[in-house]
């Protein structure tokens, strides 16, 4: 073993000395052959430990499916080297945002035509409307479907409201009252902060915002994150950040640079007492019982209900082997895996509406009757906005959100600042035609 | 560096084909591994590249974005200017005081050695994951221990001005490194020149900078340029620990390259921009090596000097 | 400049070599410090190396949960030994370690190897070009890693060498660590040249000196070489995320990042993580140890084969 490995190793360098090619183990394909149609992930072990279960009962006598694993921890490095080698699975769990990067590179397969006119239940106007309409780029393709909503609300704990004496977060809260309550919930019974907001102080911070500044009848940040034509920080969104700003500043929010990756266990030892945060926490309380009594509201508001939209999916390289097949593993991963995997690991509320109903009920029979609430109030919400640009430039303005939005929220900067801000983000959107 | 070469080879043609046949695989190496990347980033430096479609000649704009537009390039040179005037006095001078510690005799100073340079041993990301979680500011080791004693904790990591502290703190765990030179040069320092001094009287800190600084300062310019070039490369450490933040406070040059031209999950890489960064990096390297050598003369002692 | 970037700590040994050339003689006695605060001091240096481990390994045996208990406890209260399973077995560790093994032994075989033999002809041969291709070497080790890692993607796909452990092993046998280069050419430069001449009236060719004359002077060279040269392998966690798809072919530090959660604010399992991490450190842990006599005191008195 060792010695044909430095024997292939020694020949393959002498021949690139020559510039020639000293050819890897490339699988071929055939197209009408028996094919493997390999998928990625980014789950935990648990959660690819049900799909894999799920998968098995896929039954096709042409096709075999294949998980191929990838270290979570490394996704986002995956995915760059494997786009580069151009050997992308067939299926790979995907953000909206790359999905709509690889679609305007040309990267992906366009399924728009095949899910429009879909036969059966497997149609476009079976997923979520917002959902669809975020996947589609400006032309009019589809590089992936979404799978899963990603919803967003304030995790809290209802033990340390008691202990202040302030009633819980419902529907219909205010930012005020939020603010208010994490002022009173700051450094009591070992929690340092009232309000730990990742999604407010985060590269994502300035997007989050539009939903104060929309709830008040203010325009959100930017008229559209897939294909914008401007960005805005009015006098309502200058208001959401002033307050928050000066939240960060009295020390009842954490600061922009909390780092939020153990947050979820400080949640559950009673450390953090209110947290934004998304739906999918809630599979892992199911594993790790927290030792409080804990509840999720929808965002606050000013006038009007509002959240944020969000939701991940499954893309497909072009050079995909067999279409045909991908797309028949790609629907059984979103109409019949869902009601294997969500039952155990209550992650998300899947894009393809008739699964929902396995979600809700895991959910149900756990208890967390406040995350059912609050996730279909979100489902549901009137007014959405959107998490981040999901344009080629992307990166830069998250690079322009360090420079200004977070030192404003830290008190660095003035709020004046904003308009300087948004002015360099115009400056991007300009240049990028 | 002074060598005999006392009885040289005398069959020059059989010692030169000898020489290239063992130098071979370096030179190969050094060909397809350094020559190469060299000049072809240096070409995707001028260039507009996803790696995907072909690269697009653009001369010098990615040059006059990173200096005029970008708003990460200023912080992460102040970044990593900052990381680099932190660690490299510190190491240098731990690491030196460390090695005349354990260059004394006492019992168990075999022990003490080791377990300095243990640290140097594991495997990086193994041990700076760990340092992550000791620096956690609500139930990290650091903080528990500095409570227990009443002393003041810190949010570490998480604080705009104590996040490269933290991370220089980590790096300085593997100190060991440096001491291990250290030691190696104070080990060879002629004894008598310390016997001498003792005739004379002299006194502990005269004979630390009479003596000992000037024998080992030979090995201090080696360790300046070595460190230095070192932590301007600094990747592992902001990589895994903060990511950079917050805000640019850690977003050192090298992550900033790798960010650009490999990671940013889901994003279409500009590896032409990434590479123009990776020459202002090779530049002020090669910098910091001319002038510390162009200075060093005024500093270092030497007997004699090599070819 | 093939391998990524290493921390300063463990790319510093190696500029040892630079002492080489001096002789070495053992330290007379020298107390300028008093015994006591000498051992205050020693107590507190081996306190701040070794507490950490000694908390990674607490962490290791709680359960998940007990580890984000207010306030921290620094022992655990309950021991779950099973971790050391579980944790292992969530990552395939078996898999993962016999890959690690192969990798490594063949970049260390490849590094020491090349790096003995250019040493040997850069010191001892006398040929044209000898000076220019030794600054050639030991420059290069200054380029930041970065430079490669683009353009050597590029190269290795496109040769199809990507998902193989060819990227991995192959620079290792052209020279890939400069370092060890110039290690080695200090080392031969101290050994004197009357055992060659005697070598050669005994009519030995190059290979022959090198082979059975040099190679047996200059073991704590290649060992200290080989220490060097497994840590970089088993520590690199980049390349070999960046060049393997397939996971029966990662090693273990590519499965150690398994652990971490890719989503924003669910929490990684702490305690599997720590108990896996404690075995990821295993090997490195007791080869040092093994090895350490030529090692730690080998490299300081590397020098001294001159009086041998």
């Amino acid at each position: 073993m060792k010695k044909h490995i430095i024997g292939t190793s020694l020949a393959c360098a002498g021949l690139l000395t020559a510039t020639a090619a000293c050819s890897g183990s490339d699988s071929g394909s055939k197209s009408d052959g028996p094919v493997t149609v390999t998928v990625m992930t980014w789950e935990s072990a648990q959660t690819n430990a049900a799909i894999d279960k799920a998968l098995a009962g896929f039954k096709d006598d042409k096709i075999t499916v294949k998980r191929v694993d990838t270290p979570s921890g490394g996704y986002g490095d995956k995915l760059a080297s494997l786009t580069q080698a151009k050997k992308l699975p067939d299926l790979f769990w995907c953000g909206n945002d790359t999905e709509q990067q690889y679609t305007a590179q040309g990267l992906t397969v366009d399924w728009a035509k095949r899910i429009t006119d879909g036969d059966g239940d497997f149609k476009a106007g079976n997923f979520v409307g917002s959902a669809m309409e975020n996947w589609k780029t400006g032309d009019g393709q589809m590089g992936g479907l979404p799978s899963l909503m990603n919803t967003y609300g304030i995790w809290y704990s209802v033990d340390a409201f008691k202990a202040a004496g302030i009633p819980e977060p419902k529907a219909g809260w205010t930012w005020d009252e939020m603010y208010s309550a994490a002022s009173k919930l700051a450094n009591k019974g070992g929690a340092k902060y009232g309000l730990v907001a990742d999604n407010l102080t985060s590269a994502d911070a300035p997007f989050s915002m539009s939903m104060y500044s929309v709830s008040a009848g203010g325009a959100p940040f930017t008229d559209n994150v897939n294909h914008p034509t401007k960005a805005e920080a009015d006098d309502k969104y200058v208001e959401g950040v002033t307050k928050l700003a000066a939240a960060i500043k009295s020390g009842s929010v954490a600061p922009p640079g909390y780092d939020a990756s153990n947050v979820q266990a400080l949640f559950s030892a009673g450390k953090v007492p209110m947290m934004v945060g998304g739906q999918w926490l809630a599979a892992g309380f199911q594993t790790d019982k927290p030792k409080i009594k804990y509840g999720f509201a929808p965002f606050p508001q000013v006038n009007t209900p509002t959240t944020l939209y969000d939701s991940v999916g499954i893309c497909t390289p072009k050079y995909t082997a067999n279409e045909d097949a991908t797309y028949k593993v790609l629907q059984y991963l979103n109409t019949k895996v869902w009601d294997a995997v969500l039952p155990a690991s209550p992650v998300a509320p899947p894009a393809y509406t008739p699964a929902q109903a396995s979600y809700f009920d895991a959910l149900t029979k756990a208890g967390q009757t406040t995350v059912v609430d609050t996730v279909k109030a979100d489902l549901s919400a009137e007014k959405t906005v959107g998490v981040r640009f999901t344009t080629t430039w992307a990166s830069q303005v998250a690079d322009l959100t360090t420079a200004w939005y977070q030192p404003i929220l830290s008190g660095k900067k003035p709020i004046s600042d904003l308009q300087t801000y948004v002015g360099k983000i115009n400056d991007l959107i300009k240049s990028a035609g | 560096m002074n060598r005999s070469r006392v009885g040289m080879s005398r069959s020059a043609g059989s010692d030169t084909r000898a020489a290239y046949l063992f130098i071979l695989p370096p030179i190969i190496g050094f060909s397809v591994f350094v020559a190469y990347p060299l000049v072809r980033s240096f070409y995707l430096a001028l260039t507009k590249y996803n790696g995907l479609t072909d690269p697009v000649f653009v001369g010098l704009d990615n040059f006059r974005r990173l200096f005029t537009v970008d708003p990460a390039f200023w912080p992460s040179l102040k970044a990593t200017g900052y990381l680099v005037v932190l660690y490299v006095p510190l190491s240098l001078g731990l690491g030196l005081a460390l090695a005349m510690f354990c260059n004394q005799r006492f019992a168990g100073v075999r022990i003490v050695r080791t377990l300095a340079y243990l640290p140097v041993v594991l495997p990086a990301i193994a041990t700076i994951t760990l340092w992550k979680f000791i620096l956690n500011p609500q139930v990290g080791l650091a903080n528990t221990i500095l409570a227990k004693l009443h002393l003041p904790t810190s949010s570490w990591l998480q604080s705009p001005s104590m996040s490269m502290p933290s991370i220089v703190i980590v790096m300085l765990w593997g100190v060991g490194g440096t001491m291990i030179i250290f030691l190696a040069a104070l080990q060879a320092v002629p004894t008598e020149l310390y016997e001498a001094a003792k005739v004379d009287g002299a006194g502990p800190y005269s004979v630390f900078f009479r003596i000992t600084l000037p024998m080992i300062s030979p090995i201090m310019l080696l360790q300046v340029i070595l460190q230095t070039t070192a932590a301007l490369q600094t990747f592992n450490q902001p990589k895994i620990l903060t990511g950079g933040g917050p805000g640019f406070s850690t977003n050192v040059l090298m992550l900033s390259i790798y960010n650009n031209g490999f990671s940013n999950l889901g994003r279409i890489p500009q590896l032409g921009y990434a590479s123009a960064q990776v020459w202002v990096l090779f530049i002020l390297i090669i910098a910091v090596i001319a002038l510390t050598a162009k200075f060093s003369s005024l500093w270092t002692y030497s007997d004699n000097t090599p070819d | 400049m093939t391998t990524l970037p290493t921390d300063p700590s463990t790319e510093a040994p190696l500029a040892l070599a630079g002492a080489l050339d001096e002789p070495v003689r053992r330290p007379k006695k020298r107390r300028p410090l008093g015994t006591a605060s000498w051992y205050a001091t020693a107590l507190f240096i081996c306190a701040v190396m070794v507490v950490p481990l000694l908390w990674m390994i607490a962490i290791g045996l709680k359960s998940r949960t007990a580890v984000f208990e207010v306030p921290p406890k620094l022992l655990p209260h309950e021991f779950h030994w099973g971790n050391f399973i579980k944790g292992p077995q969530a990552i395939h560790f078996p898999r993962l370690l016999l890959n690690s093994t192969i990798i490594t032994a063949l970049s260390v075989l490849g590094g020491v190897m090349t790096a003995m033999m250019a040493g040997y002809a850069l010191a001892r041969l006398r040929f044209p070009g000898r000076k220019m291709w030794f600054y050639l070497f030991v420059g290069s080790m200054l380029l930041p890693g970065v430079v490669g890692l683009i353009p050597l993607f590029q190269l290795y796909k496109s040769i199809g060498w990507y998902d193989t452990w060819l990227p991995l092993i192959v620079p290792a046998f052209f020279g890939g660590n400069p370092l060890f280069i110039f290690l080695a050419r200090q080392y031969f430069l101290a050994i004197p040249y009357s055992i060659d001449e005697a070598a050669k009236i005994d009519g030995a060719g190059h290979f022959r000196i090198f082979t059975s004359v040099m190679l047996p002077l200059t073991k704590p060279a290649w060992i200290t070489m080989a220490i060097l040269a497994f840590q970089a392998s088993w520590n690199d966690f980049l390349n070999p995320l960046v060049y393997l798809y397939s996971s029966d072919k990662w090693p273990l530090s590519v499965g150690m990042a398994s652990f971490i959660s890719p989503f924003a604010g669910q929490t990684p399992d702490w305690s599997y993580y720590m108990a896996t991490n404690l075995l990821y450190m295993l090997p490195p842990l007791i080869l040092f140890f093994a090895a350490q006599r030529y090692f730690i005191q080998g490299l300081g008195s590397l020098g001294s084969t001159t009086q041998k």
